[in-house]
């Protein structure tokens, strides 16, 4: 199943960027006729199409994304594993704050319903969710880095680089996740078994977290996949905004470039990243509702 | 016990309040499922200000560029980043009448206005003190200087004296100032504010239609059919719709109308979703087989029967799906993908107030102000449609 989505993603995108009308390179330099065919001959563009496909594919396989077009002599390859590192620690130091600071944030709301802690909450929450993560990260930048200095404007040499990118990047799936927790453990709280387990003289910490948290948490597992998704797709204009050389900028700068090839490759490499997401997910759901089981889905 | 009731006095019985037989009587009328929605919409005051004010924002979209000279291209390089709010200096001339200035400290530029705070134009220095880091301007025999030795840059006079301010006055000629090239920075956030409208307008459109029909159709046939949309509709959102959105804008080049079809032909999946949900477990209630027995033809039984149970999540959906409709929009012109210049969208104004965040951060603020405060309006909505909807919470 996945690897048919993963090979009609990538038969779409192929195709979808040869639709495109001009060759990657016709540009306002206006080459020379005999330059523009070797060039298309070194990259094998004056082959048909059929077989450019299929020595794409080919390449895929072998986890070869191909050649740049607009970097001569840099594969895609290179750019992902160049940009790989700083995307994967923005991404995941943003992920430990939405799991280890959104969900608690949605117990404290929920064990105090409609006091001060919860209208907080869910007041800070909503703001996060309503303001868009690039306005966020501008007026963070603003604020922390140009006006008190507090924080570099760009880069990540120190510890103090991470604070803001990781902070713009994780808000809005952080307050996100607090509202989730907080409804979903509140709806699980007015459940019968768990007066039962009340009325059994259990632990209150044993009532909450193993009869309360375990089934609240899973329909925030459920977007947990979505949440790796979009932190993802955040990171183009967070990565654009702090000037950090991760992979989303090097997807935003060869989309100005028209660099099609990289366009492609790291949108394979995003879906393939994706489904490996997915699929943890979906064993974390195992592991949760053992009533759940993988085989029943397909 | 009989001898003990007879010794209760007569005069200890009352005949029993009539007011009792009365709690049988309905004192309410009886209201449908949407006007109880309604109620409890409008007793919802966070989802009825929101409503407001989206109306008061689709108004000034769409009459606000009708009221103005000013238009979203014209460019007055003279007249740049100029700000919405600033003080106002006097010059104290012997004779004659005195002259009104205000200086802009972004740009250490003199700019002449009237009383009320209207621009009149920008003012050229006599000359300029390279070494003291001053800027002379005359006005007859008086002299005034622009001070940018420290920063921020001052006003001061011939003798160094700070100038007489008259205090903040509010730009009358724009009322939020210009951008980096002398264009109206309030006209363009109302047609930024008409793009987004028109983008949500769109994807709330092609939801409905779209999303509607192929969830219906997949929940309601069932079976294969519907093991195959929905396998289609899985792939579709393996990928994250930014992802594809961007894909589609690359493959259609950047402008307003890929913008929409880029969104319009991906965003329909959520959609879909839900309302095959929905569809599948009404079209087992009674009165669907009711329906049939009857001999109601499918489109009858979808239409009048299915669709209107089915409104509620829809509506709902619909409002949720609008905010990220617009999000997206000016996420892609953020990234410089959106519209094309010199239109203007909310992101598009981000981006370019994050250029010259260092000198003019106050550039930044009305643009981040529109969309976020839309974004809240849109969600406060959808959350007081979700409660207004849920029978649940009737009280």
């Amino acid at each position: 199943m996945m690897a048919l989505t993963l090979f009609l993603i990538i038969t779409l995108t192929f195709f979808l960027m040869h639709a495109i009308p001009g060759g990657p390179f016709t540009s306002e330099k206006m080459l020379a006729p005999e330059i523009e065919a070797a060039l298309n001959a070194k990259y094998g563009l004056d082959k048909p199409i059929w077989q450019q496909y299929l020595s794409y594919l080919q390449g895929i396989l072998t986890f070869d994304l191909g050649p740049s077009f607009k970097y001569p002599g840099v594969r895609v390859n290179d750019l992902i594993r160049e940009g790989l590192p700083v995307t994967a620690q923005t991404g995941f130091l943003a992920m430990l704050c939405v799991v280890a600071l959104g969900i608690p944030l949605g117990i404290v709301a929920a064990l105090n319903q409609n006091k001060w802690q919860d209208t907080t909450i869910m007041a800070v929450a909503t703001m996060g969710v309503a303001i868009p993560s690039y306005v966020l990260a501008t007026i963070a930048l603003y604020l922390f880095a140009l006006q008190w200095n507090l924080v570099p404007t760009f880069g990540l040499d120190d510890w103090r680089g991470y604070i803001l990118p990781v902070a713009a990047l994780s808000g809005f799936w952080l307050s996100f996740i607090a509202r989730l927790s907080r409804s979903s453990l509140l709806e699980v709280l007015g459940q019968d078994y768990m007066v039962t387990a009340r009325a059994k003289g259990l632990h209150p910490q044993t009532i909450l977290f193993k009869h309360g948290m375990r089934n609240a948490l899973i329909p925030i597992v459920t977007v947990l996949g979505p949440v790796v998704a979009n932190l993802l797709t955040g990171s183009f204009v967070i990565e654009q905004i702090f000037a950090l050389p991760g992979i989303g900028r090097h997807f935003v700068l060869s989309i100005s470039n028209r660099d099609y090839t990289t366009i492609m490759g790291i949108t394979i490499f995003y879906a393939a990243f994706l489904m490996l997401m997915i699929l943890i997910v979906d064993l974390l759901y195992m592991v949760l509702d053992p009533r759940i089981k993988l085989a029943e889905k397909s | 016990m009989d001898q003990h009731k007879m010794t209760i006095p007569a005069d200890k019985w009352a005949p029993i309040d009539r007011g009792a037989q009365d709690a049988e009587f309905i004192a309410a009328p009886s209201l449908t499922y949407w006007q109880d929605v309604r109620q409890r919409l409008w007793r919802n005051r966070p989802a009825m200000a929101s409503l407001a004010f989206i109306i008061f924002l689709i108004l000034a979209a769409i009459f606000g560029p009708m009221m103005t000279h000013h238009t979203y291209y014209d460019q007055d390089l003279k007249l740049s980043n100029i700000p919405p709010i600033f003080e106002v200096y006097q010059t104290s001339p012997e004779d004659g009448e005195p002259q009104y200035v205000f200086l802009n400290s972004g740009n250490f530029k003199l700019y002449e206005v009237n009383e009320g705070g209207e621009i009149l134009g920008l003012l050229r220095a006599k000359r300029k003190d390279l070494m003291k880091k001053q800027h002379i301007y005359a006005f007859g025999e008086e002299e005034l200087r622009v001070d940018y030795s420290q920063l921020p840059a001052t006003l001061v006079d011939g003798d160094g004296n700070p100038a007489t301010s008259l205090g903040l006055k509010w730009n009358q000629t724009n009322w939020f100032g210009t951008d980096s090239l002398g264009r109206d920075v309030l006209v363009r956030q109302l047609y930024g504010a008409r793009i987004s409208l028109t983008v949500a307008f769109v994807a709330a459109l092609v939801n409905f239609f779209i999303g509607v029909f192929y969830g219906g159709v997949a929940g309601y046939f069932g079976g294969n059919v519907d093991n195959v949309m929905m396998r289609i509709v899985e792939i579709i959102s393996t990928i994250p719709l930014t992802l594809y959105v961007i894909l589609m804008m690359v493959v259609f080049q950047s402008g307003f109308l890929s913008i929409i079809i880029a969104i319009g032909s991906v965003f329909w999946v959520d959609m879909a979703r839900i309302v095959r949900g929905q569809m599948l477990s009404l079209k087992n209630q009674d009165y669907v087989a009711a329906a049939k027995t009857m001999g109601a033809s499918t489109k009858r039984i979808l239409t009048r029967h299915l669709l209107p149970n089915t409104m509620g999540p829809i509506l709902v959906t619909l409002t949720l799906l609008i905010p990220s409709a617009i999000f997206i929009e000016s996420f892609m012109s953020f990234i410089g993908l959106g519209v094309s210049v010199p239109m203007a969208s909310w992101g598009t104004l981000t981006a370019e107030a994050v250029e010259t965040l260092r000198a003019y951060p106050h550039q930044l603020f009305f643009p981040a102000a529109a969309i976020s405060l839309t974004m809240f309006a849109f969600n406060f909505l959808g959350d007081g449609l979700r409660d207004a909807l849920d029978p649940r919470l009737r009280k």
